[in-house]
């Protein structure tokens, strides 16, 4: 390890690095692939994180060379600070579009609810498929971002059955949600039974590169709509960030915990 | 088991749990990295969608600004909301029709690609996962896996049977 990079230099290596990723993702461009139901929609985000993967220092041993561990820390702190400017562009396409915001917004509010749809189909299959203990209540409660998963630490504990659950979700949630996201909403459009903007104003999950995914496959495979499907994706987002954890706090881990003691009568928490 | 799990709760020391403590940030320091990024952004753009850097500055020089003032009221404003969340209603706010400079500003951050503004955050993201979060993942196995896809498939389709619905019903 000699010529160990300075935190500076580091750092500018990081953005160097992150800056050739961009390029070489925007060249290749969305791809598209078509399959009997529907189209499989490959984007820039997609190509960007994978390739981040590769070179990241704990994958690509080359890479530590360059980036140190400062420079992950830094790269973890840009994150936040990249995704900003999206998130404001996403913002813009809300305002011109406020009046059809308003139009749907009984169905925009109620379906924040809909997000308890993790646990009709993940609860189930944890528990009585996959035999698991109590990781299933971490693990299945909600989509698991960063709000929700300090909601699990603080109630439980990282180092409960719990918040193994929900980290496992989180971390795997981190790994693949991007690809998830691209790729199911345009399969889904494809069945051609639901309103585009029910797809739309469901992409607001409460992260960033799920949000970015979503709607970048669904304005693909529908572009002719894309402001109204920006605009309703961007408002979903923010009520999430507003109602996310105390539908969790208040609904959803509570739900979870009482079906999980209906399931499991024999496991019963005593203390 | 007792082991185990204590491992997975020092792991867990650096998962990002700690991200929405965002009273104590540094707004100077973040507005140099933010300036980072935007550059960064308008090449994304520039690459992706043919259109110029020059053209798209203004978009951007909006969308800096209301990044920095969304992060401005997250440190200050005496309630808590996210940052994002203040930069999202900042910008949802300057582009409603009537309010001053609307049009000019839905204008100018047309020239900016939603999806190429998101790429270099996930580039930053790949490479700042660290080797606890790939442990995690590694540890958690094959169950967690197919949980998780269902976690998003559910919290996905729930949303969208809903919405739908009342879609439906209010037409």
């Amino acid at each position: 390890m000699t010529g160990k990079p300075g935190a500076a230099t580091g750092g500018l290596y990081l953005h160097i690095l992150v800056l050739a990723i961009v390029i070489v993702c925007e060249l290749i461009g969305i791809q598209r692939l078509s399959i009997g139901l529907g189209t499989v929609i490959f984007l820039p985000i997609l190509y960007a994180f994978a390739l981040g993967i590769l070179l990241n220092p704990a994958i690509f041993k080359a890479s530590a060379k360059f980036l140190s561990k400062d420079a992950v820390k830094l790269s973890g702190a840009m994150i936040t600070v990249a995704i900003m400017p999206f998130i404001a562009k996403f913002g813009t396409t809300v305002g011109p579009q406020i009046s059809k915001i308003i139009e749907a917004g009984p169905a925009l509010v109620l379906q924040e609810l809909g997000n308890l749809g993790t646990i009709l189909v993940a609860f189930p299959v944890a528990v009585f498929l996959l035999k698991m203990g109590r990781e299933a209540v971490g693990a299945t409660y909600s989509i698991d971002r960063e709000p929700n998963l300090a909601l699990i630490a603080d109630k439980y504990g990282l180092n409960s059955p719990e918040g193994a659950g929900a980290m496992g979700v989180y971390a795997t949630g981190t790994l693949i949600g991007t690809f998830v996201f691209a790729i199911m909403p345009p399969l889904v459009h494809g069945l051609g039974i639901f309103d585009v903007r029910a797809l739309a104003m469901s992409c607001g999950v409460g992260s960033g590169s799920m949000l970015a995914a979503c709607t970048g496959g669904l304005v693909a495979v529908v572009p002719d709509q894309k402001d109204i499907i920006l605009a309703l994706a961007a408002a979903s987002n923010i009520l999430t960030y507003a109602t996310g954890l105390y539908v969790g706090m208040f609904v959803a881990l509570p739900l979870t915990e009482w079906l999980y003691n209906k399931a499991r009568p024999s496991e019963r928490k005593t203390a | 088991m007792a082991n185990q799990t204590n491992t997975t709760a020092n792991l867990a020391d650096d998962l990002p749990l700690n991200a929405e403590d965002e009273r104590k940030i540094d707004v100077v320091k973040h507005s140099g990295l933010l300036l980072i990024a935007c550059a960064i952004g308008l090449i994304a753009n520039w690459v992706g969608t043919g259109t110029s850097p020059l053209v798209a500055l203004p978009g951007m020089a909006v969308l800096y600004v209301a990044c920095i003032i969304g992060l401005g009221f997250a440190r200050f404003v005496p309630f808590y909301l996210p940052s994002v969340a203040w930069v999202s209603l900042i910008a949802i706010l300057i582009t409603i029709p009537g309010v001053p400079g609307a049009a000019w500003v839905s204008e100018q951050v047309e020239h900016l690609n939603f999806l190429a503004l998101a790429t270099p955050a996930l580039a930053y993201g790949g490479l700042a996962l660290t080797a606890s979060e790939f442990a995690i993942a590694r540890r958690s196995g094959w169950k967690i896996v197919i949980v998780a896809i269902c976690v998003m498939i559910g919290t996905y389709m729930g949303s969208v049977v809903v919405a739908d619905l009342f879609l439906r019903l209010g037409q």
